[in-house]
């Protein structure tokens, strides 16, 4: 395996669903020579495009799960992360979008910018991803390359210039014009594999001379020396422009677009070239993790392999021969045979196999230096877990997961449903942290929890497709939550003491609503009013009462409970007597204490055409949504609102339609509130009404 | 402190009459914060001034704060808008160069330390009670225009979203052509029926102009009820009057305290 970093390219592909990504994928693999034959997404052969490993995948034509490949071009390892492309599965995207170093956006040059290039795009931007466009489909009719960069512009705000025209257009596409190196290519041979190199035609050459002065123009920007040529009239290298254009690019400061048809074998040649003459190496990109020894404040990773180790687990896939663990590694090297730790679970692990993916079929390696993707085999862990070398104390990602807002009941169909259910409940908790399943114990459901409503419909999906297991899943609800409002005195005697053993024990003391913690105990008890060894079991008795309020049974938080009398009985008091009287102690603080119901608020950000913007608002303030602020960002704004959970079922159904599908969200947890006096009722009859059928 | 002055400072138009029928209902938890609300509002000195301004800025007035770079404006405006969010009116900040995000955090900082100075716990909650008084718009500077604004504000008005009552706007460029677009902000702003507060940037170099007014105002003047100025002097930041607010002696000196940027009263 080579070490020279400067030769690795870390890339993503993105693209709007359709737009050929996994073809263009595919014929990449097919010229760095690491397939041998060209299948289809949708093709007729049945084996499906390479990179596609899942069933899901095949079906549908899209791609789900990024599976990392890797190839080779003109000496430099490409390690291709297949992103996802359709909107749903944004916490996979954003997932590998970390690991990148640079990225290429793929466009239909007859779709154009599509609202999901939109949504890619600043995921990009978010992620500080450097990219370079490539206008697919230059063969279909329609297809208007021009457009596109004029769109590249004005919808998402890039600085796009063309690097290559297009000759013939539609049926007629032939090749493309290089304006840098000013010749035509042309792609011959049943599969395009060689490239023919000429000079540019007649008809052609006052269009290319037109738009290699832009080129350079934008170019100039970037470096003092070709500003300097141009100046002085001379003859402007190769060399010279694209090492300007490198660094725009890198800077995310100018966007290189390239043309081309995956389909017909055209362009994917000189795209390979632009991904190793144009995209960072992986020690030019900056790289951050959090210091857990300092509050999680940011730690810049030099890409050299001879430090401490570190890590990022991006991605787990069940294999044939176990768990295969997909790491990026920043920092230092992952060797076979090392010891390494878990920086979540603090758990130290021997490194086994180390192996380098092309889709569904690996290649055994010694190590994984700084900058390099590859797999590990037999590694307990989880998506998104750090690996670090002994002695350090750094992670990739904050270890802040929050609590799951939502909920779905599960029930699968048959046994074997049942068995592979929970085979695939036990992968999806390890890879989504935010993702949880447990067991109702009342209606013995399988509940899982997550953080919105598509998140679930996923899974469920996935759970079908992958696995096998069919689920009917019940309505999904909302964790609500309950609390108190005031401060409430208690007196409560447990006393039963009529044949057999007899239980007794007094509790006094009051409740009041805290903001510190969910549940804090204090006990002020003195002269022994309750003896030591009870105390403990009242503590037990009153957090037996937090799983299930009883104002709606909903989890009760922010309570906080002070003991300070009791009276006992020297035969008859026991542990047990204590926990019950603290049950009734609470029951009857927490009648008189104002308990409400509280209702996840969720952050929710709207990215939409300027157009809309009126139209996206009246959508959120239906919703009982507070509208907290509109971004104007010239073309697009965004919305930011905070909209309860309850509401926001159906939303992007109802988001894309009065949008002409141009308008994305993203939601978040962001905070727990009252629950308004006509809503409460409303889930009151709810609860009342699943407690029934239920019975 | 006049009759009338009480009257006003606890918000009601006329005595109270006892046994007044009444059929609005009084959450006591909401009662509480409307008291704590009323509190900061009342103890805090920028309150004196709102009296004043509310007197001087009429429907459709405008307010102006001038400084140099950095002194802070901004935050006197946040304060100003605070103190109106406090007594439940609501306000549409506009910012012409921070983000939504910013913008929030700015006023959340500003209110907390507002909060911490008169020892008020429940300033969480207090603050989710006040934050639907508050709508923030941003623009890229040369996106901003008048039509623009407008087309926002019918898209919130219309749908009764949210009603403006002041607006703030912060980082307009007070240039050779900005008569229009204020006088257009008037016109708008007396069919809103709000008044406007502007943050007004100042150069060092800049001379007065004869009537006493900052270069970059003294064109616009005339459209304006109310002009004050932040001056640095030693520690402390002076608010000046340039226009509208009478020197009387009932009416405090006011400064900034750098260290919070919260408004003071200098005795």
């Amino acid at each position: 395996m080579k070490k020279d970093d400067q030769k690795v390219r870390n890339i993503g592909i993105s693209a709007h669903i359709d737009s050929g990504k996994t073809t263009l994928t595919e014929r990449i693999l097919f010229y760095t020579k690491r397939i041998h034959a060209i299948h289809d997404v949708k093709g007729k052969d049945g084996v499906g495009a390479t990179m596609d490993s899942m069933e899901l995948e095949k079906e549908r034509g899209i791609t789900i799960a990024s599976a990392a490949t890797f190839c080779e071009w003109q000496e430099h390892e490409i390690n291709i992360i297949d992103t996802p492309g359709h909107v749903d599965f944004t916490v996979e995207v954003e997932r590998s979008l970390r690991v990148l170093d640079g990225a290429v956006l793929v466009l239909c040059a007859v779709g154009g910018v599509q609202s999901q290039s939109i949504t890619v795009d600043l995921q990009m931007k978010r992620y500080n991803v450097p990219c370079i466009a490539f206008i697919n489909k230059c063969d279909r009719s329609g297809a208007d390359p021009d457009r596109v960069i004029t769109q590249l512009k004005s919808k998402l705000g890039h600085n796009a210039v063309a690097m290559q025209i297009p000759i013939g257009l539609e049926m007629d596409l032939m090749g493309v014009v290089d304006l840098v190196a000013m010749k035509a290519i042309y792609f011959d041979g049943e599969n395009g594999e060689n490239e023919r190199i000429e000079s540019i035609p007649e008809a052609l050459m006052p269009e290319a001379t037109a738009k290699r002065e832009k080129l350079i123009d934008a170019a100039s920007m970037f470096s003092d020396e070709l500003t300097e040529v141009i100046l002085e009239e001379q003859e402007i290298s190769e060399d010279l422009l694209v090492d300007a254009i490198r660094r725009g690019t890198i800077s995310r400061k100018i966007t290189p677009v390239f043309v081309g048809s995956a389909y017909k074998n055209k362009g994917v040649q000189p795209l390979l070239d632009a991904i190793t003459r144009l995209l960072p190496c992986p020690s030019e990109v900056k790289n951050e993790a959090l210091d857990m020894g300092n509050n999680e404040n940011p730690v810049i990773l030099p890409s050299d392999p001879e430090k401490p180790a570190v890590a990022l687990a991006f991605k787990l896939e069940d294999g044939a021969y176990g768990q295969l663990t997909y790491i990026r590694v920043y920092q230092g090297t992952i060797a076979r045979g090392s010891t390494i730790i878990n920086a979540r679970s603090g758990k130290k692990v021997k490194v086994g196999r180390v192996v380098r993916m092309h889709a569904d079929q690996m290649e055994d390696i010694d190590a994984i230096p700084a900058g390099y993707i590859g797999a590990l085999f037999g590694i307990e862990c989880a998506s998104g877990d750090t690996f670090v070398s002994p002695g350090i104390n750094l992670t990739m990602t904050s270890m802040f997961v929050p609590e799951p807002v939502i909920s779905l009941a599960i029930v699968p169909e048959d046994n074997k449903s049942q068995i592979n259910m929970s085979k695939a409940l036990g992968r999806f908790t390890k890879e989504d942290p935010t993702f949880k399943t447990f067991v109702d114990d009342e209606t013995k459901e399988t509940i899982i929890e997550g953080m919105g409503e598509l998140h679930l419909e996923v899974y469920v999906e996935r759970m079908r497709r992958e696995y096998g297991a069919v689920v009917t899943t019940g309505n999904p609800r909302v964790a609500y939550r309950e609390t108190i409002t005031r401060r409430a005195e208690f007196d409560y005697i447990h006393k039963k003491q009529t044949g057999g053993a007899g239980q007794y024990g007094r509790v006094a003391g009051h409740i009041e609503p805290t903001a510190e913690g969910d549940f804090i105990f204090e006990n002020r008890i003195t002269g022994g009013a309750i003896p030591t060894q009870f105390i403990a079991a009242c503590e037990k008795g009153f957090k037996s009462c937090l799983a299930k309020g009883p104002k709606m049974e909903f989890p009760v938080t922010g309570v906080k409970v002070t003991i300070n009398d009791g009276a006992f009985h020297s035969v008859d008091s026991s542990e047990m007597a204590f926990q019950a009287a603290a049950r009734g102690a609470f029951l009857q603080g927490y009648a008189k204490a104002k308990p409400v119901i509280h209702e996840p608020i969720m952050k929710v950000v709207v990215e939409t055409p300027t157009e809309f913007q009126g139209a996206v608002m009246g959508l959120l303030n239906q919703r009982r949504g507070m509208i907290l602020g509109a971004q104007d960002e010239g073309p697009m704004c965004v919305i930011e609102a905070q909209v309860p959970l309850a509401e926001m079922f159906g939303f992007s159904t109802v988001l894309r339609s009065s949008s002409q599908g141009q308008a994305q969200f993203t939601m978040e947890f962001a905070l727990y509130k009252l629950v308004p006096q006509s809503i409460a009722e409303e889930v009151a009859e709810n609860v009342a009404k699943q407690k029934k059928s239920a019975a | 402190m006049s009759n009338l002055r009480l009257l006003r400072s606890t918000g009601l138009s006329q005595p109270l009459s006892l046994f007044k029928k009444t059929t609005r209902i009084i959450n006591l938890k909401d009662r509480n914060f409307d008291m704590l609300k009323k509190d900061i509002f009342l103890k805090n000195p920028l309150s004196l001034l709102v009296h004043n301004i509310d007197d001087i800025v009429s429907e459709g007035g405008f307010g102006a704060v001038l400084s140099r770079a950095g002194v802070g404006k901004t935050a006197f405006l946040v304060q100003l808008a605070l103190n109106n969010m406090l007594r439940s009116k609501n306000v549409l900040h506009i910012s012409l160069s921070d983000s939504v995000d910013k913008v929030g955090l700015r006023y959340r900082e500003l209110f907390q330390d507002l909060a911490k100075q008169y020892d008020i716990e429940q300033t969480n909650e207090l603050w989710e009670t006040m934050l639907p008084y508050r709508f923030i718009m941003t623009f890229k500077v040369d996106g901003f225009s008048v039509p623009r604004l407008e087309e926002r504000l019918t898209d919130i008005t219309k749908q009764g979203i949210f009603h403006p009552r002041m607006i703030v706007i912060d980082g307009l460029h007070f240039d050779e052509s900005v008569r229009q677009p204020l006088a257009d902000l008037k016109a708008l702003a007396v069919e809103h029926s709000l008044h406007v507060w502007f943050s007004v940037h100042t150069h060092r170099h800049e001379e007065h102009s004869p009537n006493d007014m900052p270069t970059p105002l003294s064109d616009v003047a005339d459209l304006f009820d109310i002009a004050l100025q932040l001056q640095p002097e030693g520690k402390e930041i002076h608010i000046k009057t340039l226009k509208g607010m009478p020197e009387t002696s009932d009416y405090p000196a006011l400064s900034l305290d750098p260290s919070t940027m919260l408004i003071k009263d200098k005795n």
